[in-house]
């Protein structure tokens, strides 16, 4: 019982301590390195549905976006470049939509689809929904990645905009 | 230790959802102005956006951003006559110096011209609203929030002329 107390309280402060700094959330224990990627199924933005299973085998980078997110845009030319450059060794990128409304509104989607086509996005865009948010610890914060091993494992995860040396890095770890 | 387990992971949910819940931006006074019947009061809201993060202004420089907007539940005898937004200044991600935002940060203030309507009841209008905004940092955005917003305005007694 005092090993629970003391864990609680532990756990507090440094949940507390990340808040203040504004930047991390509480690591959700079901998305923690070295647990397996939860599975998902989602509509894809060419009318398909889309789950992570599909990808068995494959080296993925899941990343979390939204048209608002300025960051987000700044580091997706880096994911269509690294898409290119690593697809053939196995390696692809997801993009989840988190926008609202993402999978029910055509209008969002519509907006989805320009942002996409102006990126020059060559990987699959999937449409969010609040339930994969919960799944994947909520995503408070965008972007935000999961760098999923072939065993489907996830090795890496990165919130917030990262440099793109430091994602090049990452995806070397899960190839 | 299941149990443990347990509690600890409902802590950091219920830690989740309250990041969600999270606002970013503070209304920092209550405005309580006075205005004749027939009369322009101006109300300025005041707010306060936390250190280190800034919100879109209310013109942000590309179509896909979300513009920081007051939306206000009216009583039937006030009107607003004018929303005047502070102009943002240029902001750009260390990542990428070309593109520039335009961005509140600090504390900004919006500024209403109210008026009572013709013959309105002399007494206090409660007014209600919401503050649209889109929240960031320098390396990460946060979902669109909307934050409630009040100010009261009171309807003086018209003082009838004599002849």
């Amino acid at each position: 019982m005092i090993l629970l107390v003391a864990g609680m309280i532990y756990l507090g402060a440094r949940i507390s301590r990340n808040q203040k700094v504004g930047l991390e959330p509480p690591e959700a224990p079901q998305v923690a390195a070295g647990n397996p990627a939860p599975e998902f199924e989602l509509k894809t933005l060419d009318g398909k549905t889309a789950k992570l299973s599909d990808y068995k085998g494959k080296a993925v980078l899941l990343n979390f976006w939204a048209t608002w997110c300025e960051p987000c845009k700044i580091e997706m030319p880096w994911l269509v470049e690294y898409n290119k450059q690593y697809g053939p060794q196995g390696f692809t990128v997801l993009g989840v939509a988190m926008d609202d409304d993402a999978d029910s509104k055509a209008w969002v989607q519509k907006d989805i689809r320009k942002f996409s086509d102006e990126m020059k996005v060559n990987y699959p865009v999937l449409l969010g929904t609040s339930k994969i948010g919960d799944t994947y610890g909520g995503v408070p914060f965008l972007p935000e990645i999961f760098y999923i091993g072939r065993d489907g494992k996830i090795v890496e995860h990165a919130i917030g905009l990262k440099g793109k040396g430091e994602i090049e890095e990452n995806i070397k770890k899960i190839l | 230790m299941r149990t443990v387990i347990l509690i600890i992971a409902l802590g950091v949910a219920s830690q989740a959802q309250e990041v969600q819940k999270k606002q970013y931006v503070s209304q920092l006074t209550t405005p309580h102005v006075s205005v004749a019947g027939a009369q322009t009061a101006t109300v300025e809201l005041k707010f306060a956006i936390q250190p280190e993060m800034h919100i879109n202004s209310n013109h942000p420089n590309t179509d896909n951003l979300i513009a920081t907007k007051l939306t206000l539940d009216l009583p039937t005898d006030l009107s607003v006559v004018k929303t005047i937004y502070p102009a943002g200044k240029d902001f750009a991600f260390a990542f990428d110096p070309s593109e520039k935002l335009n961005v509140y940060s600090g504390e900004f203030p919006i500024t209403l011209h109210v008026r009572p309507a013709h013959g309105a009841m002399a007494g206090p209008l409660k007014v209600h609203g919401e503050l649209q905004y889109q929240a960031c940092n320098d390396r990460a955005c946060f979902p669109p929030k909307k934050l409630p917003v009040e100010f009261e305005v009171t309807v003086l007694k018209t003082k009838s002329r004599r002849r």
